[in-house]
């Protein structure tokens, strides 16, 4: 029985998605979790799974732009007669696909569109599942490997350690040879062998490293194709540096009251260095509106709330999750906020309602040991504010020198919004605030 | 150490009990001059006499009968059926008797019996004398069951079976009786519910007893050469059960595989793995492999025999699926 | 032969309490009170009081599904009884035997058994540990006349014969196994004669006479304690009531039932005391009024007793394990 496939809703306020790529041709045999397209929205791209086996009759949509629940293609019976289908334009798939009624409904729909069927339950071991708890790996991610295409608790360490990059192939390895490979970090996907892999092999593997890399020192050019997520990356990013007249400033901050602070909570709530400035970003924000403003045409946007956007790297590009509400929010709340979609992007469940609405974006090298830099606007917003690594640096007080550890921050704000001088004093205000955390009591 | 075999570990188990304690008899088919139809009495007739040795008629129903009426009234009969499969007439007065009076009424009576139950196939001994019916006793409460599998535990489980107050179902492997093991020079009684660990390993955990464990020590060493490191856990009484020795050996391995020789459907290998399968559900990295003989009766001919029942070989390939 | 006047006293108190206890156990069937199957010996007492009077505390019997009136012949406690048909906790056992499963070491009682001649063999086996021991105990298997179809009743008159085991297997032919009547399950009339394929000496007599039950008992545990072997007794008799309560016994012709509640063992041994001058009828109602004593108190104890915890359910399987209890 053919049946037509249809733009997936990725997320709540998802309306439309692009089809950037197909991975099967018409006339394909298809199985059910068989990758059928790349879809792209504004934020976000995705993978689509055929949610049934069968042949790919009938590309309908074969790049662009298509509202969701729209008929994209047709799976069915290689014989079978289709014209019906193609004939009948828009099928009732809302019954089908389902208004998701809550975010947490949505979100499990836009996972099941990456790795597994949606109908198809997952197969995991209950190890493997106790053991994706315990690391807070969402199996809809994990590519199983064991019989029967099961979810081990290798596959979850495996995807635990290496970030859920690509799904590991079938590999015929002994156990002690598994272990022997994660104790050394070699990945034993790339050896090639026949029958199993022994523990002799990763040994021998382990002890030949380093000529390896000698070897691969030999000249090559490759041309790879941009991801989805880099394409997006490149596009806004130019479209940013042609909009906006940007400039970037610096300022030094001193943390020793607010790595005290720190430490305080540390026995209550742990925090980073990233929760403590996107509270107080928020609140510097609420009195500084400007940097809180977008621009369209010839008016100001000005909000009299704050979304912080804060940057997350990951190997395939980068992405800018939101806390929503965040001047509203504890200091408790917004970390658990930030850990969640920290974890959401990297595990690549976020939605798409996770990536819009920000005000203001928060973009943090520090762990890079960065010391200044200058960050370009998220768009539409006005302003980013870049984060440094803490240093140890001579400071002369009262006629004395201390070490004391001093954070560059790094603020790139949009010259048609912000001027220098509003710019300036809002870096005051942070700096006021991260010196003299009392303040926010008031 | 020394050298001793399966039947002689059974034997010595019997021998010492019966020094030490008169009310200590034996009763079956052949046991007397004769020394059973195995050799496992061998001699006790001539140590002990015809009182304390005695030949029953062929009639298993009066064998387990009176061994209950004996057992209920002061004795410590050790009986021997020929064969397991013998026990279909005998299984009134273990199963209604023996296994219930002690709860039925009320604690009033004890039924310290043992009951010796050669079984297993391998010997070409056809459909009626080659059974593993493990099943049938570990199902009824009030029996405890144990089930040696080298000559040592055979002497020491003995000596623990006739001092129990409780009815002992003592299962031996009969292609195990003339074989040799080394025995410590002393051997002392062997607490039921204590599995011994035969071999350790981090990959997978081979559950077994009996004449099995043999069988998986040898797929252990033929996986070992392929990296998968089995531990092997000889349950050597099936009840009481060291449950304990299996959780942990799966909360080490995340996986188990049952090897019994039973045939698969309803046998005991079943409860394992179902129980292994119910409580250490989060452990497992893999469903709980069960290997045991094919739903047939035992075939006569050496190559149907050894066609239906288990080896070595179906425990590596189930060690195999699971990974 | 002279019996003597206490022991003839004491057969007739032990005939009563059967009787009074049985039909007490009716009463509270009928009402409910009394769970399961209760099979009653109400018209075969005389042969459980006859045999059991010749035996001394530490000889053994094995009793049947019917086996009130053998438990309390042989010195069963009437309130332990009673508390175990109602299922109480001091019942003989703990609530979890009831009428079809009461033993009593101390006395001898191997059980009343629910499996129909499971106790042909163990009545041989408790034998055979006597003779073995060198006690001159005696073991006494009562078994109705169906058991004799089972394989149990041939291996064990074997083996009994084989081994000169001290054994009385008496034989409580009722005439029916429960709706079969004998005619319709074996060839012979009389089962005595089933001991010459093994041997034994054997006789078929009145059950209904306590005397004749006595006397012939006493001869048969002579020889046995004698170490001359086991005996084949078989006493012909007729229960009074159905195989269990509630069967109404239509297989059995009215006019057999009448013949056969002429021939009453109670009122027989009554006429035989008083008519013989042994005792009189005012000894006889006292005895009769004490017993009715003793069913009170009997009652009184029972429902006095408590239900059985429900963990004693997973208690007592074995000496040593006690059973997971449910969790939930």
């Amino acid at each position: 029985m053919a049946e037509l496939i249809v733009m997936p809703k990725l997320g709540l306020t998802m309306t439309e998605g692009t089809i950037s790529n197909w991975r099967k041709a018409e006339g394909d045999t298809v199985a059910q979790g068989d990758i059928l397209f790349d879809v792209e929205t504004d934020k976000i791209s995705n993978e689509v799974e055929a949610k049934l086996g069968g042949v790919l009759r009938k590309i309908i949509v074969e790049e662009g732009t298509v509202d969701i629940f729209q008929p994209v293609a047709v799976i069915g019976d290689a014989n079978e007669d289709i014209s019906a289908l193609l004939g009948g334009g828009v099928m009732p798939v809302a019954e089908q696909v389902g208004t998701p009624a809550d975010a947490g409904a949505a979100a499990a729909t836009a996972g099941e569109a990456s790795v597994h069927a949606a109908s198809g339950r997952i197969k995991a071991s209950p190890y493997a599942k106790k053991t994706a708890a315990g690391l807070s790996v969402d199996l809809q991610q994990v590519k199983g490997t064991g019989p029967q295409g099961r979810i081990t608790e290798g596959d979850v360490r495996k995807y635990a350690i290496e970030g859920g990059s690509g799904a590991a192939p079938k590999v015929k390895i002994s156990p002690a040879a598994a272990k022997e490979a994660a104790a050394l970090g070699i990945d034993p996907s790339g050896l090639h062998k026949e029958g199993r892999i022994m523990k002799e092999d990763i040994r021998s593997i382990a002890a030949a490293s380093s000529q390896t890399a000698v070897q691969a020192a030999v000249q090559e050019v490759k041309r790879v194709p941009m991801n989805s997520m880099r394409k997006i990356i490149a596009k806004r990013m130019l479209e940013s540096q042609a909009v906006s007249p940007a400039v970037t400033y610096n300022m030094k901050l001193d943390t020793t009251a607010l790595g005290a602070l720190r430490q305080q909570l540390k026995d209550t709530l742990k925090v980073t260095y990233t929760d403590l400035l996107v509270s107080i970003v928020a609140r510097s924000l609420l009195e500084f509106p400007l940097l809180n403003c977008s621009i369209e045409g010839t008016e100001l946007v000005m909000r009299n709330y704050v979304n912080i956007g804060v940057a997350v790297g990951l190997e395939e590009g980068l992405v800018v999750p939101v806390v929503k509400n965040a001047y509203q929010k504890g200091l408790a709340e917004i970390s658990q906020d930030v850990k969640r979609l920290a974890a959401g992007a990297r595990s690549n469940t976020l939605t798409s309602d996770d990536l819009t609405g920000g005000t203001f974006t928060i973009t943090n090298l520090g762990m890079y040991g960065m010391e200044s830099f200058s960050p370009i606007i998220n768009q539409p917003e006005v302003a980013i504010l870049g984060v440094n690594a803490i240093v140890d640096t001579p400071v002369a007080i009262n006629g004395e020198i201390i070490i004391r550890p001093l954070m560059n921050i790094s603020l790139t704000a949009d010259h048609r919004a912000v001027d220098g001088a509003v710019a300036a004093q809002f870096m005051q205000k942070i700096k006021a605030y991260v010196e003299n955390p009392a303040l926010l009591l008031l | 150490m020394r050298k001793m075999t399966y039947g002689e570990g059974i034997r010595e188990g019997l021998r010492s009990k019966m020094l030490e304690d008169p009310n200590v008899v034996l009763l079956g088919e052949d046991v007397g001059p004769y020394g059973g139809t195995f050799g496992v009495t061998k001699g006790l007739w001539e140590q002990f006499g015809e009182e304390r040795v005695r030949d029953t008629p062929i009639s298993e129903g009066i064998i387990v009968g009176a061994s209950v009426g004996a057992a209920a009234t002061g004795l410590r009969p050790v009986a021997e059926l020929m064969f397991i499969d013998f026990l279909t007439f005998g299984m009134d007065g273990l199963v209604n008797q023996a296994a219930k009076m002690r709860y039925m009424f009320g604690g009033k009576i004890s039924v310290p019996l043992v009951l010796r139950l050669p079984a297993g196939g391998g010997i070409s001994a056809g459909a009626q004398h080659s059974g593993s019916l493990e099943a049938w006793v570990t199902h009824v409460p009030g029996l405890k069951v144990v089930y040696p599998s080298n000559a040592q535990d055979a002497w020491g489980l003995m000596l623990t079976a006739i001092e129990d107050d409780n009815p002992v179902v003592y299962i031996e492997s009969k292609v195990l009786y003339s074989k040799k093991f080394q025995v410590d020079d002393t051997v002392a009684a062997i607490p039921f519910g204590v599995a011994s660990v035969k071999r350790e390993g981090s990959d997978v955990s081979i559950i077994t007893y009996g004449k099995q464990v043999e069988d998986a020590l040898s797929a252990a060493k033929a996986l070992a050469e392929e990296g998968i490191e089995a531990e092997v856990i000889d349950l050597r009484s099936l009840y009481p059960l060291d449950k304990e020795a299996i959780f942990a050996s799966v909360a080490k391995t995340h996986r188990a595989l049952v090897v019994t020789e039973e045939v698969k459907r309803g046998g005991f290998g079943g409860e394992l793995s179902a129980m292994i399968s119910e409580l250490c559900f989060d452990e497992l990295d893999a469903p709980v492999v069960r290997i045991g003989a094919l739903n047939t009766p035992v075939p006569y001919s050496p190559a149907l025999e050894a066609y239906v029942l288990p080896n070595t070989e179906d425990i590596i390939q189930g060690i195999k699926s699971m990974f | 032969m002279r019996i003597s006047k206490e022991l003839l006293s004491g057969m007739y108190r032990k005939m009563q309490s059967i009787r009074k206890f049985e039909k007490t156990a009716s009463t509270f069937f009928a009402e409910g009170k009394i769970p399961g199957f209760v099979h009653l010996y109400i018209g075969e007492e005389a042969i459980a009081v006859g045999a059991c009077a010749n035996l001394r505390d530490d000889d053994y019997i094995t009793s049947t599904h019917r086996g009130h009136g053998h438990i309390v012949a042989k010195g069963g406690n009437l309130k332990y009884m009673m508390a175990e048909l109602f299922g109480k906790e001091t019942g003989y056992c703990k609530g979890k035997g009831g009428s079809m499963h009461i033993a009593d070491a101390e006395l001898g009682i191997l059980g009343a058994n629910g499996i129909v001649g499971a106790g042909h063999l163990i009545a041989t086996g408790a034998a055979w540990s006597a003779q073995y021991r060198g006690s001159d105990q005696v073991s006494v298997c009562f078994f109705g006349d169906a058991s004799t179809n089972q394989s149990t009743f041939h291996e064990a008159m074997n083996l009994a014969s084989l081994w000169k085991l001290p054994v009385i297997f008496v034989c409580e032919n009722n005439l029916y196994g429960i709706s079969v009547s004998q005619a319709r399950h074996q060839t012979i009339k009389d089962i005595a004669k089933r001991a010459e394929g093994y041997c034994m000496p054997s006789l078929t007599a009145d059950g209904n006479d306590v005397v004749t039950v006595y006397e012939h008992v006493q001869e048969a545990v002579q020889r046995a304690r004698n170490g001359e072997g086991p005996t084949l007794l078989e006493f012909k008799t007729y229960r009074q009531h159905g195989h269990f309560e509630g069967d109404p016994g239509a297989y059995r012709p009215k006019e057999e039932v009448e013949a056969w509640l002429q021939k009453d063992p109670i009122p027989r041994f009554e006429k035989y005391l008083t008519e013989n001058k042994l005792m009189t009828a005012e000894e006889l109602k006292q005895i009769e009024a004490e017993v009715d004593g003793e069913i009170q108190e009997a009652l009184d104890f029972a429902f006095a007793s408590d239900y059985p915890a429900l963990e004693s359910s997973v208690q007592g399987i074995y000496s040593d394990i006690i059973e997971e209890a449910r969790s939930r």
